[in-house]
């Protein structure tokens, strides 16, 4: 007993750092080492923006200025980003929660179809949009037979009965294009819940919806936690969708960042603001975590 | 100039050249349109090599090697038994050449050569075509090699307007690969009228349906001109008005967008009215829809051209000269222009287009062969200081990401 509790203990010193290893030297090379870089870039002096010399001198006012230029977009950033997010748990749990319950021998196929958009670039899906939110196109056509477009346009949902080039259309594609990483989470919680659980609940006298927020809604939590991230923090930082259904005045924070670093060559600011756009997401998740007390996650 | 030629489907090409009386037959539709598609942002499609990855270093260096990156469609493709240029230089001079269309964006491309050229480390290309103004700043900085004009003797063809340019004073580091115009392009039956100015862009009936180009100069430009300044000295001062002006219009939600290459779609499918465009590119979208005009606005409208240099440390100087020698070939340079539809910076291209019954049509084009008049209230943006450029960029940025 005791050799092959020593043996464990053995193996236990060095196998875990060994399955560890590839992980963490990726994340050192690939992420810590830029990080730092990025990080001495946003507090350095660019002397002249076609060369890459940058003097290291603590300049703070890369950060103070990218805030005081910026703040509008970076809240626009977050607003857009976090109505995307609510639309697609809003629009993903119920589907995950069919697939995963009424499934039945269809699942697998439903959840390839789930995937599927992914076979087409992000682009050219993005791009696609355009051809269905033009204003002559087939969405606006149908809301114009409908006669919606006046009333939208009070709602403030339209601009001049138009739909691209608004941050409809801009909340709508980040929607569209993450909520895959919703649904595939929230699958996998709810796919695991044993419906035996359920099943006792409505022994115990409790009424289908009580079960379902006293027994699925908690199990599932750490799903729809791990589908906010997967989706709240891509969409944050994202610029084709701005880009390609927005107009000048739905700018996100990516593509300043894009802007500054592709054709402005302001390395520092762009830098600055991508460090802060990461100290934004790092406390926002932080918070989220704690408030929705996924244990496994937040601990 | 962003990226102009990007979502140029070969089949308008086709159909132009179809209409210019140069080839016949029916034109597959379906890769083109998933080229027009495709070809957006996504840069590298064609094969690697653009020194991104830091260490492309010459390709080798053997002195029969040359790689070339030029802006996509930008040169007459083999097609069946027709060689195009590419491939009759292969077979003429021996040299092998990797020629990849993988120059989108000037300002993207830049970013990405700038590491290794800050650096000092050569890159992959041994013949890159950025515009002019990106031409002026890479002469600035000293990432270009002088031409050796000695072994390009077709040199002396250069168009004399184009001699000694602004950006390159001295003539000796760049030669002109095709030149258009920016004006304003637009739907006259959604306009329901004819324009004729940029102040037609800001008539408040198209309210949310005008475009403008993402390309500072030709958007900034056009708007110099309207504000009665000229584009070709320009000063941060002397655009003040011009900014203010395009300002006010995205404020007013005049402007619905700015764009890059992709205004194209916008236009034809009318959710543009009007908007900031170039040359050949419209002409070639107005075959396919005969709604769609060029014009080049009462104020004026913007010249620009892109140029052949040899990034510095380049392996393959040589061969270099040898494929400008070849393109400066009126012969060549014929053939390439009836296929671009630009502005061709090579004299004796007219003649030689006149001569064969199949292209003499091009020859009468003024896209091709603007007049004297046209070219007098068309303007070249200024050669820009450094810190004036960057004042600028900030500037324009600021206005057009609100």
């Amino acid at each position: 007993m005791a050799e092959v509790g020593d043996r464990g203990q053995r193996r236990g010193t060095w196998q875990p750092w060994a399955l560890l290893s590839p992980g963490v030297l990726w994340l050192a090379l690939f992420f810590l080492v830029p990080m730092l870089t990025l990080v001495r870039v946003s507090l350095s002096e660019q002397a002249n923006r076609f060369t890459q010399e940058f003097e290291f001198s603590w300049r703070f006012s890369n950060y103070t200025d990218a805030v005081s230029d910026y703040a509008g977009i970076f809240g626009r950033s977050f607003l857009y980003a976090g109505l995307a997010t609510v639309l697609c748990i809003l629009i993903g749990y119920p589907l995950a929660y069919v697939i995963a319950f009424r499934g039945g021998r269809y699942r697998n196929l439903l959840l390839g179809l789930v995937v599927v958009p992914f076979f087409t670039s992000y682009l050219i899906r993005t791009i696609a949009w355009r051809t269905l939110l033009a204003d002559e196109g087939p969405v606006v056509g149908v809301l114009e037979a409908l006669h919606l477009t006046s009333f939208l346009d009070t709602l403030g949902l339209m601009e001049n009965g138009r739909l691209l080039a608004t941050w409809v259309a801009v909340v709508g594609g980040l929607t569209y294009n993450f909520l895959p990483f919703m649904i595939l989470p929230i699958y996998v919680a709810l796919e695991k819940i044993d419906v035996r659980l359920v099943d006792a609940a409505k022994d115990l006298y409790s009424s289908a919806p009580r079960a379902f927020v006293k027994v699925t809604l908690p199990l599932s939590l750490p799903g729809v936690f791990a589908g906010t991230l997967l989706t709240f923090i891509p969409a944050s930082g994202d610029f084709v969708n701005a880009q390609y259904l927005g107009g000048p005045r739905q700018t996100m924070i990516g593509n300043i960042v894009q802007n500054l670093f592709l054709v402005q060559n302001r390395y520092t600011s762009a830098a600055a603001i991508s460090f802060i756009l990461m100290i934004i997401i790092t406390i926002a998740v932080l918070v989220y975590a704690r408030f929705l007390g996924t244990d496994e996650l937040a601990a | 100039m962003t990226a102009r030629r990007v979502r140029y489907a070969r089949v308008s090409r086709r159909q132009f050249l179809g209409r210019a009386g140069m080839f016949a037959g029916a034109v597959a539709l379906g890769p083109g349109v998933l080229a027009a598609c495709g070809g957006d942002d996504d840069d590298g499609t064609s094969s690697g090599g653009t020194g991104s990855g830091g260490t492309g270093g010459g390709g080798g260096g053997g002195a029969d090697k040359l790689v070339i990156s030029n802006w996509p469609l930008y040169i007459d493709p083999t097609e069946g038994d027709t060689l195009g240029t590419v491939d009759l230089f292969t077979e003429e001079t021996g040299i092998d050449l990797t020629y990849t269309e993988d120059y989108n964006d000037n300002n993207e491309f830049f970013a990405k050569i700038q590491p290794d050229l800050a650096a000092g480390t050569p890159i992959a290309q041994d013949i890159i075509v950025p515009t002019f103004w990106l031409v002026a700043r890479l002469i600035d900085l000293g990432w270009v090699e002088p031409l050796p004009l000695d072994q390009i003797p077709n040199a002396a063809n250069l168009v004399p307007s184009l001699q000694k340019p602004s950006w390159d004073p001295d003539g000796e580091f760049s030669l002109p690969w095709q030149s258009g115009i920016t004006g304003i392009a637009y739907n006259r039956e959604a306009a329901g009228r004819e324009l004729t100015s940029v102040g037609d862009l800001l008539d408040p009936e198209y309210k949310g349906k005008i475009g403008l180009l993402s390309e500072m100069r030709d958007t900034v430009g056009l708007f110099m001109l309207y504000t009665g300044e000229d584009p070709s000295t320009a000063t941060f001062e002397s655009a003040q008005p011009a900014f203010d002006v395009i300002d006010k219009a995205v404020q007013d939600e005049q402007i619905r967008q700015f764009t890059g290459n992709d205004y194209q779609t916008p236009l034809s499918n009318g959710d543009f009215v009007a908007c900031v465009g170039w040359s050949g590119d419209v002409a070639q979208l107005a075959l396919e829809d005969p709604n769609l005009e060029f014009i080049i606005p009462e104020e004026g409208g913007m010249r620009w051209s892109d140029c052949m240099v040899v990034p510095t440390g380049a392996a393959n100087v040589a061969a270099a000269a040898e494929w400008m020698d070849y393109v400066y070939n009126p012969v060549t340079a014929a053939r390439i222009a009836a296929y671009v539809g630009y502005i061709s910076p090579v004299s004796g291209v007219q003649e030689e287009l006149a001569k064969n019954p199949d292209t003499a049509a091009l020859a009468d084009s003024p896209l091709l062969f603007p007049d004297d008049a046209t070219l007098e209230n068309t303007f070249v943006f200024a050669n820009l200081p450094d810190s004036e450029e960057a004042q600028f960029d900030e500037q324009f940025a600021e206005i057009s990401k609100s």
